[in-house]
This record gives C-alpha cells, sequence and structure tokens, in this order.
C-alpha cells in the first residue's frame, strides 16, 4: 500500500502566506483598502482645494447621507426603472427583427443592414434627435436607450439561434415536438449563452448611455436619474455627493456583473453551454 | 446470435467477463414490436425509393434505387462505404428528407414526417439536451408525448438502468463520457418504444473498446427488449455483430447489391463468420489489406 505521503510533494516554505493562496474576496478587499488609504494620504498631503477633490470620508458621508435620506435611492431608482423599460422596449424590437429575419431570407438582409448601420453609433449620438421628436422628457430617453439595447441583443439572438446545432434540432422533431415547442424547448435554451451576452451588452450600453444623457439633460426637479444627481451636484459645488453619485455608479456596476454571473452560473455554465471563467 | 449477458457497467470488468446483473432481471420493458403489425409482418418497407437532396452544387442523388423491408422484431443492417447514401436512407424512413421516387412504409402509414415512433440515435455526442439532466433527458421525450410526470420519470428511470447509468441520472451531459452519452441517447430512443429503432453509426465516434463494449451492450437490450432495428454503419464487423440481415449498398449513387442473411454467422472467431466478412468485403468492394474496420 502506498503511503499518501510520498505521492504529494512537501508544500515550499512560506507557502502559507503567499497572495495568490489567500481568498479572492479578501484580496479584493486589501487591496481597496489601499487605494482608499492613497486616496486619503493623497487628500492630506497635497492640501488640493475641497472645491476640487474630497476626501474619502467626506465621499463615505455624502454617500450614507444620500442613501439614508432617500435622494440617492430616488435618483437610482429613477435611472434603472427607466433603464429597465428602455431595454425592455429594445429587446421586443430585437425579438421582432430576429423572427423576421428567421422567416425570410429579405427580413435577414434588413437585420444584418440595420445592425451593420446602428451598432457602431454610440448610444448618446441620437439624443439631440429624440430631444426634438420626443421633448425634454422620459420618452427621449427611453428611445436612446432602446436604441443602444437592440442591436447588440438581435445581432446575438440572430446569431445564437443561427448555430443552434442541427443534430439536436432534429431530435427534437424525431421525439415529435410541434414547432412552437420547437422553439421554445429546444432553440431557445439552445440559444441562451448569446442570448445572456447580448443582455449583459445590452445593459453595459444602456448603462452607460443613460448616465451620459442624464448628464446632458441636466433637468432638474423630482424626476432626475443618477446623472441629473451628478450634475445638479456640480452645479452646487457639492464635491462630495459628485463623488458619491460616481461611487453608486460604480458599484451598481459591479452588483450586475455579478448578478449576470449568478445566472451564468446556474444556467450555462452548469450546462457546460459555457466554460467558467 | 451469440447471446450475451447484458453488462451493467463493465468499466470495472474484463471484457471477456459477462455477469449477469441480477437488478435486469425483473421488469424490463418487455417486447413492443408485436404493436406495430402482427407477428412476422414487416413493419418498414422500403419499395423502389430514389433519394436525394439538395447541396451546395445542385440536386445530389444518393440511392437510385433500393428496395428491402424489415420485419417486426428483426435486425436490420444497411451497409455502405461513405457516400453511398446509407444515412440519407435513415433520414428518409426517420421522415426528416422525402423520397424523391417510390415509397417508405411504416406500421402501414407512408409519407410520414418525424416522429417518436422511429426514435433515432445519431452518430454525434451532442445530441443530447445538455440543459436538462440524464434523467431529463430521457424523461422529457415521454412527457412530450403525453406522458404525466411522475409516470415518464420512472419509466426514463427503468430505461437508464436498463443501459447501465442509474447512477448518473442527475449529471448533465457535458459531464459524461462518450460512451455513456450514446447509452442515454439508447435509452431516450427505447423509453419511446418505437415501432422501429434507428439508428446511424451510434458508434462511430467512440474508441474501439468503448465500442466494442456498447455492440455487446445494446444487443442484449436488443435480447430484451425485441425490438425492431434498422441500423446504418460502414463497418462489417459490427454488421456481423449486431445484425441478422445486412442491406448492401454499392455504388453512388447506391443500389441495393444484395440482402445478405448473416444470422447464423457465429461468434467473431468462428470460421463462418471469417468467410462471411469475406463475402460482404468483396460486396463492398473494398480492395487492399484487412486491417479490420470494426
Amino acid at each position: 500500500m502506498a503511503t499518501p505521503s510520498a505521492a504529494v510533494p512537501a508544500r515550499p516554505r512560506g507557502a502559507l502566506l503567499r497572495w495568490g493562496r489567500l481568498p479572492t474576496w479578501f484580496r479584493y478587499l486589501v487591496l481597496l483598502a489601499a487605494l482608499i488609504g492613497i486616496w486619503q494620504a493623497y487628500k492630506s498631503i497635497s492640501g488640493v482645494d475641497d472645491l476640487l477633490f474630497s476626501s474619502p470620508r467626506d465621499v463615505a458621508d455624502a454617500f450614507w447621507t444620500g442613501w439614508r435620506e432617500g435622494t440617492l435611492a430616488r435618483t437610482t431608482w429613477t435611472t434603472l426603472k427607466i433603464l429597465a423599460v428602455g431595454i425592455g422596449i429594445g429587446a421586443l424590437v430585437a425579438l421582432t427583427l430576429v423572427a423576421f429575419a428567421a422567416l425570410s431570407q429579405i427580413g435577414e438582409d434588413l437585420l444584418r443592414m440595420l445592425v451593420a448601420i446602428f451598432n457602431p453609433l454610440p448610444g448618446v449620438a441620437v439624443l439631440p434627435l429624440a430631444l426634438l421628436w420626443f421633448g425634454l422628457n422620459t420618452n427621449a430617453l427611453l428611445f436612446v436607450i432602446a436604441n443602444a439595447a437592440a442591436w447588440p441583443i438581435a445581432i446575438n439572438l440572430s446569431t445564437g439561434f443561427k448555430t443552434v446545432n442541427p443534430t439536436i434540432v432534429a431530435v427534437g422533431r424525431n421525439i415529435g415536438l410541434s414547432s412552437r415547442r420547437l422553439i421554445t424547448d429546444v432553440l431557445a435554451p439552445a440559444a441562451l449563452p448569446y442570448a445572456i451576452t447580448g443582455l449583459k451588452t445590452a445593459w453595459a450600453f444602456g448603462w452607460r448611455t443613460i448616465i451620459a444623457a442624464e448628464l446632458i439633460f441636466g433637468v432638474a426637479g423630482a424626476d432626475g436619474g443618477l446623472g441629473t444627481y451628478i450634475n445638479n451636484a456640480k452645479l452646487f459645488l457639492m464635491i462630495p455627493q459628485v463623488f458619491a453619485g460616481l461611487v453608486t455608479i460604480a458599484i451598481l456596476g459591479m452588483a450586475f456583473e455579478v448578478l449576470f454571473g449568478v445566472l451564468e452560473r446556474r444556467t450555462i455554465v452548469r450546462w457546460g453551454m459555457k466554460t467558467s471563467t | 446470435m451469440a447471446p450475451l449477458a447484458l453488462l451493467k457497467d463493465t468499466r470495472d470488468l474484463p471484457l471477456s467477463g459477462s455477469t449477469q446483473d441480477s437488478s435486469l432481471r425483473g421488469e424490463v420493458p418487455a417486447a413492443t414490436a408485436t404493436r406495430a403489425n402482427g407477428a412476422g409482418g414487416s413493419v418498414l418497407s422500403v419499395d423502389r425509393v430514389r433519394l436525394g437532396y439538395w447541396g451546395n452544387r445542385g440536386f445530389h442523388l444518393a440511392v437510385e434505387e433500393a428496395t428491402f423491408d424489415v420485419k417486426a422484431r428483426e435486425r436490420l443492417i444497411v451497409i455502405g462505404q461513405s457516400g453511398s447514401g446509407k444515412s440519407t436512407l435513415l433520414k428518409a424512413v426517420a421522415g426528416f428528407i422525402a423520397p424523391t421516387d417510390g415509397a417508405i412504409t411504416v406500421a402501414g402509414r407512408t409519407s410520414l414526417a418525424p416522429g417518436p415512433d422511429r426514435a433515432v440515435v445519431f452518430q454525434e455526442f451532442d445530441q443530447l439536451f445538455p440543459w436538462r439532466s440524464v434523467l431529463e433527458n430521457v424523461a422529457y421525450p415521454l412527457r412530450v408525448n403525453g406522458w404525466r410526470r411522475r409516470e415518464g420519470a420512472a419509466r426514463a428511470r427503468e430505461y437508464l438502468e436498463l443501459t447501465g447509468l442509474s447512477h448518473a441520472a442527475d449529471r448533465y451531459p457535458h459531464e459524461l463520457s462518450g460512451g455513456m452519452k450514446q447509452r442515454v441517447a439508447i435509452a431516450r430512443a427505447l423509453a419511446l418504444e418505437p415501432v422501429i429503432l434507428l439508428m446511424d453509426e451510434p458508434f462511430g465516434s467512440l474508441d474501439a473498446i468503448t465500442r466494442a463494449r456498447l455492440q455487446r451492450e445494446l444487443n442484449a437490450i436488443l435480447e430484451r427488449t425485441q425490438t425492431t432495428l434498422f441500423f446504418v454503419t460502414h463497418s462489417i464487423d459490427e454488421a456481423l455483430i449486431l445484425g441478422e440481415r445486412v442491406v448492401v449498398l454499392h455504388g453512388s449513387p447506391s443500389t441495393v447489391r444484395e440482402i445478405v442473411d448473416v444470422e447464423d454467422v457465429g461468434p467473431p472467431d468462428s470460421p463462418g463468420y471469417a468467410e462471411m466478412r469475406i463475402r460482404l468485403r468483396e460486396l463492398l468492394a473494398i480492395e487492399g489489406e484487412d486491417d479490420g474496420d470494426a
């Protein structure tokens, strides 16, 4: 019988303290603390004006107050709501186009052409037109978001459906699936990796677009979103609030990354349709 | 036909070992071929069928003319070299393509759409639904065909046991080896109790050892279920191990060169087997050294 110790090589000395062996969350926490430390140190040593640069402490205060009193929570909610509806509209437009493309050659050509024209266009670029058409209101924002979201979703879904493994479709027909169930039970899950990629890209485009649009918008009032919040804070020289708005944007961005990560691990990673990253 | 014991899971057993698994003596689903047609009647009849498909370079004629039939509980092998249209023939029986001429009749019905009465096992490993567990891959087609969830799952478990996969019921396809994936596909097809089971080189992508094992297992399983088999291959040995009659396709576009009875050729080391092997090689017009193709 072989002894286990013979097979396992001796651990190198000092390996326990190696950076790479520490838990991931801990490594990021240490880095974050270091960054905040440098930030605070710069603020203390350089003596930079409070109107240009806030200390992490002031930012934390503004962040905390903003969430407790509801100004940040309200603006964040407004932004997310518009974003969700905008992406929803974009997804519907994309689905319609993809369905049309799946049914006819002319539909496919149309989809390809539209994607080629509109996908490279930065979302905010259509804002002036949107303002002209819809006026200075939420509808203009929705239009801009829907436009930013529709194209990545359309291109990914269309690729997803086109690359579905023909054998699995043959199996679907062989076991007696109706056309409707073939779409919902075979084609849809088979195209899921692409659908998720499309949604991720749509979210990223939409998120950047809505913040930028709100900054340009600059409308005040109860309806303003996060971009408006930052813009207003700048106007009134409340610099810690400007930073707090940015921190909120960063945290939300990370939160959605995590959310998509969980969604992927529960579906396409678990099913071996995408390798874990 | 050599009676071979059903090897439930042979991974740890020597190749020659034949252990009768006690768990399989019980309620393995009984013969279903009788459902299709009266005993001895023909379940599948291929009558002067001409077949082709549209490819990149226009219409490609694959089968010039083919006529044969498959009787209930029979195991028919269609053999031919690559390009002989044997897979096209299977696709036509499955209902994926319509014959240009002639008629394919299954259990008395012609011009059929694809359906579970002709369950197919494909060559590709990725014929399983990756988003469904092994059990669900077998149970879902049953639900599609009117089984209730609970009964479907129970039946799926029965067939997973038959193919020696009970231990893998909750795994996902990407966690399985190629041989296991093909066994799931076989369980899925058999659970549907097809009038005729269609297999398109199901072991063609497996390594030689796994292929030999799965051939033996399939033999034992079919012995139990008495399923009528339509099996396409280019391997003479596979045809002799699994088949009762062999349809030899020849040429491109192909015709049926001969239909050979191979039920009594004996085990692979017998003189009858060797003789038949030579005969089939001649019919297939394979030239050069015989280096084995199983």
